[in-house]
């Protein structure tokens, strides 16, 4: 293990594994219908990832204790793996609690320095009021108007928003002002979907970055999780009246309610999980 | 981490005033008011990204157009003769959650700020905020000073409407600024300046409103007239004063008529009696309720969700 002196902030494996790429990054702790860790597993298994380095969490996460989900102790763990094949960096992380400014310019500076990134991706996902039953869409936030421009054409939905800034869009803006191009993505999935998966949003993420980046992807994996699951919520629909006219009313393009909302959510949860 | 400036005055014999955000943003009101009233000119900035988180983005059909922080700025006004130097933060840095600063972060804005003081000659640091105090929402509120030495405080006495802190009688002449406004005392002493903090009076019981208390705004704003020879035009203050005064007296009216009595002592009484406990515990129920009532009402109009993006 070789430790970079010039900052003492990574731990690099190996060295100078990219020569020219493009940086995906997932983050872990905002992973809605966990859109992100599919999307890197999917690549890393894919397209052969190797991890090249960790950016060390020390200063970026307040250690105030040990948390841990599912009686299992959890560590902030951010680390970068490289496809060399591809051409791909992939970084997956927790989102940081401190000097998140520093944190984000340290993950552009090792794909610059060690990877020679290009472009940068960010995978998020945009929870909306539409059924599972309605074709996914892609919607996406550029920071360069060449780059908006050339993907007008493209199945991306321009975003329109103004509020609290999430992760990625923060990490979007700094690689503005390095003068490096980046699209955020917010796959839209279904609201009821988003405390567990969903498998046509990660296909369509997925098959967006495979033409873009030029990837051979094999995808069928996830046509069968997709069918699988459209079962298991026709199956809901039929066993569950209340939730069924929800989904239904979600169909006809009507909108729900805050209790509505709710209940559907709950309902689709108990199902998934017993099925899985 | 860096100071940007735009410009490079030569200033003659210049004073610095600060501010940041605190209890009813009296001394930020005042300064600013001030630093607007001089058409004081932007000198430069502290970049923001080390400080803070930001606040809020735009995007627009796709375009990620802009983040935005908060922002700590520099201006300045040239007078010929005592030139002045602004400094306003917009927000405390150390944290969102924490209301006050805090922590390294704190003390190395200090010092920057200190830093573009002493690099354009400044030789005294005003900074201004509140002071919590038995006083009454009825009677104009003073101006307490505490300062970074005995022969300063002599010479801030001879102002209209100054106390210092001793004066004032209460805490045994001891107690903290907290945040910024006192930590910045603390560096500019330590660096060798000048340093005075002018505080004005607010009601203990007005202390957690979420409205800016612009009658003490106005009374430092005065003061600072005062020291600077400069005729100060409170009619903005005046205004946005009539409109806070409506919302407190609202909730004034409602006080039942034991805790109105001793409460009203503070109007006349020099040493003026604490509310008991009895009636603490009543304000503080009562004007939770009462603050919540104007949250929800400012809510309703707010249909910005808060999910990020």
């Amino acid at each position: 293990m070789v430790t970079d002196r010039s900052d003492d902030l990574f731990h690099i494996f190996k060295e100078q594994p990219l020569q020219s790429s493009s940086l995906i990054v997932c983050w872990k702790s905002s992973d809605l219908g966990r859109i992100a860790s599919q999307v890197v597993n999917y690549m890393i298994e894919s397209l052969g990832g190797e991890e090249v380095a960790e950016l060390k969490p020390a200063g970026f996460f307040t250690f105030e204790g040990a948390i841990f989900r599912d009686d299992i102790i959890q560590v902030p763990d951010s680390r970068f793996w490289a496809c060399p094949e591809a051409g791909v960096l992939l970084f997956n992380s927790e989102e940081p609690t401190l000097n998140n400014y520093k944190f984000l310019n340290s993950i552009l500076d090792y794909g610059e320095r060690h990877c020679g990134i290009k472009e940068l991706y960010t995978i998020n996902a945009a929870p909306s009021l539409v059924s599972h039953n309605t074709p996914r869409e892609i919607l996406a936030v550029f920071n360069q108007v060449e780059l908006l421009e050339r993907f007008e054409e493209e199945e991306l939905e321009p975003m329109t928003w103004e509020g609290p800034p999430a992760t990625s869009s923060y990490l979007l803006w700094v690689a503005a002002r390095r003068g490096l191009s980046g699209i955020s993505l917010w796959p839209e999935i279904p609201f009821y979907l988003a405390a567990h998966e969903d498998p046509l949003a990660v296909k369509k993420t997925l098959s967006f970055l495979g033409r873009r980046l030029q990837l051979d992807l094999d995808l069928e994996e996830l046509d069968e999780q997709a069918k699988c699951q459209q079962q298991q919520l026709s199956q809901l629909q039929e066993e569950n009246e209340q939730a069924g006219a929800l989904l239904q009313r979600l169909e006809d393009g009507d909108t729900l309610d805050e209790e509505e909302q709710m209940l559907l959510n709950r309902e689709v949860y108990l199902k998934l999980e017993k099925e899985s | 981490m860096s100071v940007v400036m735009y410009r490079e005055p030569q200033l003659e014999n210049p004073e610095m005033l600060c501010s940041w955000p605190g209890i009813g943003n009296i001394g930020l009101i005042a300064v600013d008011t001030l630093r607007g009233q001089l058409k004081a000119r932007e000198l430069g900035q502290i970049e923001p990204w080390d400080y803070f988180e930001p606040h809020k983005v735009f995007i627009q059909k796709g375009m990620l157009e802009e983040l935005w922080f908060p922002r700590s700025r520099f201006f300045y006004h040239e007078r010929g003769e005592k030139d002045l130097l602004f400094f306003t933060g917009e927000e405390q840095p150390g944290g969102r959650e924490k209301v006050y600063a805090y922590g390294e972060k704190a003390y190395r804005m200090a010092e920057n700020v200190v830093e573009v003081a002493r690099k354009h000659g400044c030789r005294r640091i005003y900074t201004s905020g509140a002071c919590v105090s038995m006083t009454h929402h009825q009677v104009k509120p003073r101006v307490v000073a505490v300062t970074s030495s005995e022969k300063l405080n002599r010479e801030l006495k001879r102002y209209p409407n100054l106390v210092t802190m001793s004066e004032l009688g209460e805490g045994g002449g001891e107690g903290v600024i907290t945040g910024m406004n006192g930590l910045m005392l603390a560096v500019a002493k330590k660096k060798g300046l000048e340093a005075v903090c002018l505080m004005g009076e607010i009601p203990d019981w007005l202390a957690r409103v979420p409205f800016p208390y612009t009658k003490a705004s106005k009374s430092v704003l005065e003061v600072f007239g005062s020291i600077f020879g400069l005729d100060t035009r409170p009619g903005l203050l005046d205004r946005q004063s009539a409109e806070v005064d409506r919302v407190i007296e609202s909730f004034y009216e409602k006080f039942p008529e034991e805790v109105k009595e001793i409460y009203d002592q503070r109007k006349t009484e020099a040493k003026p009696v604490p509310i008991s406990e009895k009636e603490a515990e009543w304000m503080k129920e009562n004007l939770d309720e009462f603050l919540k009532s104007l949250t929800d009402e400012q809510e309703k109009g707010d249909d910005n969700g808060d999910r990020p993006i």
